[in-house]
């Protein structure tokens, strides 16, 4: 009884036009938004300036010029010098380099950890989703960043301990190892979100036809993940990547402010502002430079992860379309 | 629905085991070693022995452990090691407890007052410059870090004449805005304390508003506000009655997940502004050492979380009546 | 009979940012008093625009009343105030929307809900509103209605959603009642029972009806006249008996050749309508059917043909009429 029109055919087709690919469309519509295009220039000259930054700045992270010590912000120091009279830009180019150094490895361990734990429990299911997902929520139970600072203040002494009695000394005193520290605590509770999202992924899709199908005709396992349910999951998972990179960014900051992640002399954008902040505020706004901009720059940063991100959520999502 | 209610309840305590179990480790026995902290690397093998005896290390892990959570429910959560040597920890947290939970109700309750309306007047202009003012700053508030807010605000919120100064007294100098000279706690009331307030609450503020002006905009497209206009009520009440209630229902959640956001901004507000409340404390521990003190903080933040999700959990079915009948 | 509705020339129009979509192109009709009309087309056609332009209730942006009238009981709804608008919706003129799992309100009780429209136009007090819904729960054969009044929209199947929509709609005895898609989402069983529960209030309240549905089917039985609308025209309008009997316009003819029918031996397949209705941006100049048509001539493609009539009570927008009668005859 009830009865629709069918649709066989279109007989007035509009002139078919080579449309460009679904990535090149998504590309061109986050970045048609302007504060989602500079957030993107932003995050390139971010890696490009932590890539190169021994030839774009102009001194050594710890070169120390005696002769100009305090420095408001000359020809000589664009950004002026430190209590120690170390070039400020120099420092803030080789922060740059510390941070995307975090961030990369971060987020290479968030991606190692998270997408096999969490395509694992939603393909498996049974006892190892259950404990995959426990682990998360107990994970989850804390704030997230207060869990960093716990790990990174507990595990940092003894690292260093470790290190000193079993004769890596210059190592623990290069500072790389706090580097280690900062990974490893930011790596230990950022994959648990991935890992949730993925295994979410995965269960919408491993009903799907062509999933039973693959199954049922002998693919194994690794590759019906791999070739059927992630490619699927691909788009949301790099929003959340672009998202969380500004996020480890920021946790690298303050666990560095905090003096619990990267140590001086080592730069970071964290423990330049705790330096700065500790020695200059008291004198303030005398030595505004250098109160504002180590913070300024990590601002900008995540701002751009930020903005980029929500435009690409928004490309992605044809329905959030304003 | 009841069981749900109930498999929360019996995971709650099995969260707070975990919980327990994890910071107990990575206080005591994982990494750190409280020993070497208290009597330095080269003590003799006498003094240690006497110190684990004396602080009950030499018992086996589990007792230890034990020993520690079953204080710890009774609110002794050890002694300080080095820099509060043999004060009790529990103490020390329970002075600086209230100022920090002051300072983030407070938080809250702003980001409440001001990112409610300020969402629901965005929603309901959408696409307006006041719209799009809203939501650019909003995002910007949302992502940008403390490290550049604490100074900056401070900055602005000072007074201009007196920055001139030299600033030797600045502590005089930025007046009724610089809060806490000295440690000295005036109580939530207090002027000085308006803009630690402020920055706390932004991040609420700027959530909030967001998610409002999402809810809104999203409740207002659905079938049942239609409906409500076609039976001829006025615009206000199909606000109140009809698009509000369901806007409101992911603001719990947000809520209880800020207080998260809000615990480890306090660590930061509290040390710019030198207010003597447990993030100042934390840190002051981070850098002394003083395992049990950090031990005790995370306890207890961990445990606030858990129970505060809980609540969120239960306030769901009270907000949401498709909650209440389901299983 | 007087007439309720007339509407003149309506035009409604929806901005966005790949155009202006012109969804309803000069719509004229008429409801009279106790009629049932039905309106007819597939999705995207206008009909439920055409309606909500009625009612004033198409969202201001994007959508735009571009132009028309809509007078009912002579006053013209389209320019009175916002008051005077309110004092009509859900008290003279009521709606009946297409989903009813998602046209109440999830987190309100049915008792409030449908005691907010008696409160507003007939001043009851909470105690008389509520006595009045579990009545109007009865009405429309909802079984334990007492127990029922405190219920989440949830908590009652599709069915008995829709009943409650209809309960609601008819609390304040509208002169005419709008039912868009109303037993679209439901299963034809239900579907059914809806339709009995109309024809029987229709009886006993004697109100008008338009009713939306993109089935011919399912109005055959309901109606006393249908309008059938393409692309925002309404492009034949006929009794009941005349559309089914004798359709003028190749879409009218298409639409029936695409219903199954139980009580005839099938002799040949059903007959889809091939293509797609034209863009609502970039409306052709010509027949906005002319892409799919079988009768289309060079003239149909320069020039849009008026609503014009044909017969008693019966009018066509088409140049060729006369051939799909030629076409009917030989078939």
């Amino acid at each position: 009884m009830t009865t629709t029109i069918s649709l066989a055919t279109r007989t007035s087709a509009p002139t078919l036009k080579r449309s460009p690919s679904p990535w090149m469309r998504i590309a061109l519509r986050t970045l048609r938004n302007i504060p989602a295009l500079i957030g993107f220039l932003l995050i390139v000259a971010f890696f490009f300036t932590a890539l190169f930054a021994n030839f774009l700045a102009p001194y050594s992270y710890d070169k120390q010029d005696l002769d100009n010590i305090e420095k408001p912000p000359s020809a000589q120091h664009w950004l002026g010098t430190d209590s120690l009279g170390r070039d400020m830009l120099s420092r803030l180019i080789y922060g740059a380099r510390s941070s995307a150094f975090v961030v990369l490895l971060v987020t290479v361990v968030n991606l190692a950890l998270g997408i096999p734990l969490g395509a694992a429990a939603g393909y498996f299911g049974g006892w190892l989703e259950n404990l995959i997902m426990r682990t998360t929520e107990i994970l989850f139970a804390f704030p997230g960043l207060l869990f960093t600072f716990l790990i990174a203040a507990t595990i940092r002494p003894a690292v260093l301990d470790w290190a000193r009695s079993n004769g890596f000394a210059d190592l623990a005193r290069s500072g790389y190892l706090d580097y280690a520290v900062v990974i490893i605590a930011l790596g230990f509770v950022g994959w648990a979100g991935l890992a949730r999202f993925v295994r979410g992924q995965v269960l919408t899709v491993k009903e799907r036809e062509y999933v039973i199908g693959a199954r049922s005709i002998g693919v194994p396992t690794w590759r019906v993940i791999g070739r059927h349910i992630l490619p699927n999951a691909l788009a949301p998972i790099i929003v959340a990547l672009s998202m969380g990179m500004g996020f480890i960014a920021l946790s690298e900051g303050y666990l560095s402010y905090l003096g619990i992640g990267l140590q001086p002399p080592n730069p970071s954008w964290g423990n330049i502002a705790a330096e700065n902040f500790g020695r200059y505020w008291r004198t303030f706004p005398q030595f505004l430079w250098l109160v504002f901009i180590p913070g300024l720059i990590l601002t900008l940063i995540v701002l751009a992860f930020a903005f980029f991100g929500d435009a690409l959520n928004e490309a992605l999502d044809p329905e959030l379309v304003d | 629905m009841a069981t749900f209610l109930a498999r929360r309840l019996v995971w709650l305590p099995v969260v707070l085991f975990f919980v327990s179990i994890l910071t107990f480790f990575l206080g005591l026995y994982g990494p750190g070693n409280p020993i070497n902290i208290m009597v330095g690397l080269k003590a003799n093998p006498e003094t240690i022995e006497r110190i684990k005896a004396e602080y009950g290390f030499d018992q086996p892990v589990y007792q230890q452990y034990f020993n520690y959570v079953f204080k710890a429910v009774q609110g002794d959560f050890g002694y300080g090691l080095v820099k509060y040597r043999d004060q009790p920890v529990g103490r020390i947290i329970a002075e600086r407890l209230p100022v920090t939970i002051q300072l983030n109700i407070a938080a809250l309750v702003v980001g409440v007052i001001v990112g409610i309306p300020l969402g629901l007047l965005a929603g309901l202009t959408r696409n307006s410059w006041f719209d799009y003012s809203v939501r650019f700053l909003s995002l910007i508030a949302v992502s940008i870090p403390l490290l550049f807010l604490l100074p900056f605000l401070t900055f602005i919120f000072s007074r201009r004449h007196d920055l001139v100064l030299n600033a030797a007294n600045l502590q005089f100098a930025i007046g009724p805005f610089l809060p806490m000279v000295g440690g000295h706690w005036d109580g939530i009331l207090s002027t000085k304390v308006l803009l630690p307030i402020l920055i706390e609450s932004l991040g609420i503020v700027a959530v909030l508003t967001r998610q409002m002006r999402a809810g809104i905009i999203e409740t207002l497209g659905q079938d049942y506000v239609r409906t409500a206009r076609a039976k001829g009520l006025r615009e206000r009440m199909v606000l109140l009655r009809h698009a509000m209630r369901n806007a409101l229902i992911p603001i719990a959640t947000i809520l209880t997940l800020s207080i998260g956001g809000l615990v480890e901004g306090s660590f930061l507000v509290e040390n710019w502004f030198g207010i003597p409340g447990v993030g100042q404390l934390a840190l002051d521990a981070f850098t002394a050492r003083e395992y049990y003190i950090i031990m005790g903080i995370t306890l207890i933040i961990a445990v606030a979380y858990v129970v505060a999700n809980m609540a969120a959990d239960l306030l769901y079915p009270i907000l949401d009546p498709r909650i209440r009948s389901s299983k | 009979m007087g007439t309720l509705l007339e509407v003149k020339d309506l035009r409604t129009e929806f901005h966005t940012q790949d155009g202006v979509v012109h969804a309803v192109n000069g719509v004229t009709f008429a409801v009279d008093e106790g009629e049932t009309l039905g309106l007819v087309g597939e999705s995207g056609c206008g009909k439920s625009v055409s309606v909500l332009s009625v009612m004033r209730l198409i969202p201001q942006p994007p959508g735009k009343i571009a132009g028309g009238q809509v007078l009912f009981q002579g006053r013209d709804l389209l320019t009175v105030d916002d008051e005077e608008i309110r004092s009509v919706r859900g008290n003279k003129i009521a709606m009946v929307f297409q989903d009813p799992m998602t046209s109440l309100n999830p987190v309100l009780t049915i008792d409030t809900q449908i005691g907010e429209s008696l409160e507003l136009h007939l001043g009851m007090t909470k105690e008389q509103a509520r006595k009045r819904s579990v009545e109007l729960l009865k009405m429309v054969g909802i079984p334990e209605a007492e127990g029922r009044i405190e219920d989440y929209p949830h908590q009652f199947s599709g069915g008995m959603r829709q009943r409650v929509m209809i309960a609601m709609a008819l609390s304040c005895t509208p002169q005419l009642l709008i039912a868009d898609e109303p037993t679209t989402a439901l299963d034809v069983t239900i579907l059914a029972q809806i339709i009995d529960i109309v024809k029987r209030l229709k009886r006993e309240l004697g109100m008008a009806i338009i009713w939306i549905t993109h089935d011919l089917g399912v109005i055959a039985g309901l109606a006393d006249r249908i309008n059938v609308m393409y692309a925002g025209f309404i492009i034949e309008t006929a009794p009941v008996k005349e559309i089914f009997g004798n359709p003028l316009h190749p879409y009218t003819l298409g639409l029936l050749g695409s219903i199954p029918r139980l009580d005839e031996t099938r002799k040949e397949k059903l007959t889809p309508i091939e293509g797609l209705p034209p863009d609502l941006v970039t409306m052709p100049t010509g027949c906005p059917f002319y892409d799919r048509c079988r009768f289309r001539t060079e003239k149909c493609l320069h020039e849009n043909p008026p609503l014009e009539v044909s017969a008693v009570r019966h009018s066509v927008a088409c140049w060729n009429w006369q051939d799909v009668v030629k076409a009917r005859g030989r078939a």
